[in-house]
């Protein structure tokens, strides 16, 4: 699967117009410098060469070299990935907190006021465009209110804890440094919830639909003529069977958000790897791209093999072999 | 229920009442600290290698060029070097080093050093090479005694000062030091520094932001007793972002705002807006080899018909018209008689004249995509050329796909927007975008055919004296304009966002779009 889609990222990357050598070289460069910089990089042997190139170097761990930030793939990407890991699963986490909760609610209180205000949340997360809301978001709380900070991971003079995890928020957390860890938190806020607003919204909206179909079921009715409460019945019996799908929709949105933080990260200067992806799209530097799509389709294929795995603890008859 | 339909009115009262004050810079112990969002990286520091506005920034600040850019408009000043002279030819340049500079590390900066930097941006062929390359070899570099270097180029070339400012000089020991499997220093000078400038580096955080602290004991000293203790680069990429950290205090200094933006933020208590006409001109190049933009006379009735007041309305104003190919700031410029202007007389005059005497044709646009303001061109281009019945296609591409596309003669669209910075304040840095050699490159993409116009360009930038460079330049001037190979669009304003407590800000126009002269600045509080 992984080297399927590094086929069709490079075979994408290079049949787009743009020669990456003249952008690196830059606008002045004469002919003969352009040539230095192709030579230099490889670009100047014939593609299905690069490729096995690629792959050989890919082998041995190494994911090329950026010709616009002049560092290792491996190196960049060890700089942004955890900044974006740490976003998308803050987000996500609020996302699944938030959404299955008031997915339930809704359900429960269908047609009620709850349901009502849970429905509005839901429609204003999938319709409001994430680069608006968090302008917005940046403009009233943090402009006007002057609340939290506008953006970045830490204030402007405070120094990141040595990395140990290159977390930083757990970092911060395993140095000790208290006031550091605050800091982070207080510039994770705005773009957490920025990025969370649309998964909550879908995590929700599939929630309900699955709870209001699994509360007409006729175990709940038997559960309920048994005299067990009515959160017992909801949380216990109706949620488990309803998660299954949400479950899906929760990695699926894993995968989304990973591959898809840029308008976030560029708001809230937030240094993670999808801005990094779209400034090496710009300047036709096709080996952070494919280092990038690597990266993000392991982590979603890692995602759903989590997922699999708790659809099993979710519902037994899922890891028992069929009979036959 | 009253509650929620005042609900808005509340909310809109408390964001007004709570505003929060702008505060003022950083402070780091007793040191000033500027803050400047600039909205883009500076993946490199190497002086051989990269250099665009924010990286150059950062190299004027960490390292000393032989000599200096100063001021509106330009001049070349001393700096590494006291004195030069130059051969009658100007084949020979010789430069006098001042004595007491040093490097950060304390080693004297001597003609030896500034042999090997000269030697290691010409060997590695990158950044700012071109500049120079086709004129001075490894071997024409020659140290005359610890504090005299002498450069004898291969042909003479009057322009090779102009250049000189944008090679810096490093320490050759501290990089040699640093050398990884013979790459005379390129991994380890990508974010560390060998130089002899006002700053050094304290932090740097790829991709968030760059510190630089001031070198107290500089050695040409500082221009003022309040000068900045240091600056932070902070990547603040949304304009709409660095507006809102300019207005909250979080940053002294922003570039990139939009117009409209520019305008509000003059209009704010404590904040500035220097307003300078700069030397990046923009026009629409035109196809020159090409059906159907290689019929002169169509590219004189586009010229003609275009609305160039609009050019100025779409900046609100900030923006002068070009009065000829070189920009107004630049050596050698003059205003070209019958420069072009919109008149639709003269434009069907051409165009009936021309192979496409009913119009009847279309025209591609090319632009880069999400640059609003050539959006806004390219619609006053279907306006002004639908009176002559011609059809514009706007297209817009990224940057490297336009790159890629102005590559080629057959690929190059009919009319490209370009906007292109000039780097040197010689005229021969832009006579040269109309010579052959620039062909391939985004600024060459009119393939500006006239062998007359190359050989006189060829010969000026070969003459030593002014006096007879001079006459030349201005026949060039003329002689572009007279074939069109673009429609001549105007200078648009250098602006940055800036609170009244920076001072010594000292504009020059010969810097790329955004950058600053970090060195002057100074932080005065009431």
């Amino acid at each position: 699967m992984l080297f399927g889609l590094l086929c069709l990222t490079f075979a994408i990357s290079h049949l787009v117009p743009g020669d990456p050598a003249r952008l690196a070289a830059g606008p002045d460069a004469s002919e003969a410098m352009v040539q230095t910089v192709r030579a230099r990089y490889g670009l100047d042997r014939p593609l299905g060469v690069q490729f096995v190139r690629y792959l050989q170097g890919l082998a041995a761990g190494d994911l090329g070299e950026s010709l616009r930030s002049r560092n290792t793939v491996r190196a960049d990407l060890a700089r942004y990935f955890p900044n974006t890991f740490e976003l998308v699963t803050l987000a996500l986490l609020l996302a699944v907190v938030v959404g299955i909760p008031l997915g339930m609610l809704s359900a429960v209180y269908k047609d009620t006021w709850i349901d009502h205000w849970s429905r509005v949340v839901s429609v204003s997360g999938v319709a409001l465009p994430a680069f608006w809301l968090g302008l917005m978001l940046q403009l009233l709380i943090a402009l006007h209110l002057g609340w939290l900070p506008l953006g970045g991971r830490l204030g402007i003079t405070a120094t990141p804890p040595e990395p140990i995890t290159h977390l930083l928020l757990v970092d911060a957390l395993l140095r000790g440094q208290w006031s550091t860890f605050a800091d982070a938190v207080r510039h994770a806020v705005l773009p957490v919830v920025t990025l969370c607003f649309p998964a909550l919204a879908s995590i929700m909206l599939v929630n309900r639909a699955e709870m209001l179909e699994t509360l007409q079921q006729d175990y709940i009715k038997t559960a309920r003529a048994q005299g067990f409460s009515s959160f017992r019945v909801v949380t216990r019996y109706a949620l488990r069977n309803a998660m299954i799908p949400t479950l899906s929709m929760i990695g699926l949105r894993y995968g989304w958000m990973l591959g898809g933080t840029i308008l976030v990260e560029t708001v809230f200067d937030w240094p993670g790897i999808g801005l990094y992806a779209v400034n090496a799209a710009v300047s036709s530097d096709f080996q952070p791209i494919m280092g990038v799509t690597l990266l993000v389709g392991l982590n979603f294929m890692l995602a759903n093999v989590v997922v699999d795995l708790a659809y099993g603890w979710l519902d037994p008859r899922i890891r028992r072999p069929s009979a036959t | 229920m009253k509650f929620p339909r005042i609900l808005p009115c509340l909310l809109a009262l408390v964001v007004l009442t709570t505003a929060v004050p702008a505060s003022a810079f950083e402070r780091v112990g007793d040191r000033k600290i500027l803050v400047f969002a600039g909205r883009q990286e500076v993946p490199t520091i190497d002086p051989s290698i990269k250099y665009d506005w924010s990286i150059r920034m950062m190299q004027q600040a960490l390292y000393d060029g032989l000599v200096k850019y100063v001021g509106n408009p330009p001049e070349i000043q001393p700096w590494l070097a006291e004195r030069w002279e130059t051969s009658a030819d100007a084949k020979t340049w010789t430069f006098h080093l001042v004595k007491n500079a040093r490097f950060h590390n304390g080693d004297p900066v001597t003609a030896e050093a500034v042999r090997w930097s000269f030697a290691r941006t010409l060997k590695l062929n990158q950044g700012p090479a071109w500049m120079l390359s086709d004129f001075l070899k490894e071997d024409g570099i020659k140290v005359v005694n610890e504090h005299t270097i002498q450069f004898t180029l291969a042909q003479p070339y009057a322009a090779f000062l102009s250049f000189v400012p944008w090679w810096y000089v490093m320490n050759p020991k501290q990089v040699l030091a640093n050398e990884q499997g013979g790459d005379l220093g390129q991994k380890w000078l990508t974010d560390n520094e060998a130089g002899s400038g006002p700053f050094k580096i304290k932090r740097w955080q790829q991709g968030v932001l760059y510190e630089i602290e001031a070198v107290d004991s500089y050695w040409k000293g500082w221009p003022s007793k309040d000068h900045v203790g240091g600056v932070i680069l902070k990547l603040v990429r949304e304009s709409a972002a660095q507006r809102a950290a300019l207005l909250r205090g979080e940053a002294d200094i922003v570039e990139g705002l939009t117009a409209d933006d520019y305008d509000v933020v003059a209009k704010t208590p404590g904040i500035v807006v220097p307003n300078y006409p700069g030397m990046t001109t923009f026009g629409l190049k035109m196809n020159t080899q090409k059906a159907p933009t290689n019929d002169a006379n169509l590219r004189k009735a586009v010229a003609y018909a275009f609305d160039y007041d609009s050019l100025l309305k779409i900046y609100n104003g900030n923006a002068v018209l070009q009065t000829s190919v070189l920009p107004q700031a630049m050596r050698g410029h003059i205003a070209v008689p019958g420069f072009p202007k919109q008149d639709l007389a003269r434009a069907k005059e051409f165009l009936a004249k021309s192979a496409y005497a009913s119009g009847n044709v279309e025209l591609e646009y090319v632009y880069v995509q999400g640059l609003e303001e050539e959006r806004k061109m390219g619609l006053v281009l279907i306006d002004n050329l639908g009176k002559l019945n011609i059809k514009v296609k706007m297209v817009p591409l990224t940057w490297p796909n336009m790159v890629a596309r102005a590559a080629k003669v057959e690929t190059s669209p009919d009319l490209l927007a370009v906007f292109a910075t000039p780097v040197s304040s010689d005229p021969d840095a832009v006579a040269y975008w109309y010579h052959k050699n620039s062909w391939g490159k985004y600024y060459g993409s009119s393939f500006y055919t006239n062998p007359d116009v190359w050989g006189l360009i060829e010969r000026a930038r070969t003459l030593a004296k002014w006096d007879e460079r001079a006459p030349l330049y201005a026949d060039i001037q003329k002689r572009i304009v007279a074939d069109m190979p673009e429609v001549f669009g105007m200078l648009a304003n250098r602006r940055w966002g800036m609170r009244d407590h920076v001072k010594g800000f000292v504009f020059s126009p010969v810097r790329l779009t955004g950058e600053v002269d970090l060195y002057p600045l100074a932080i005065v509080t009431k």
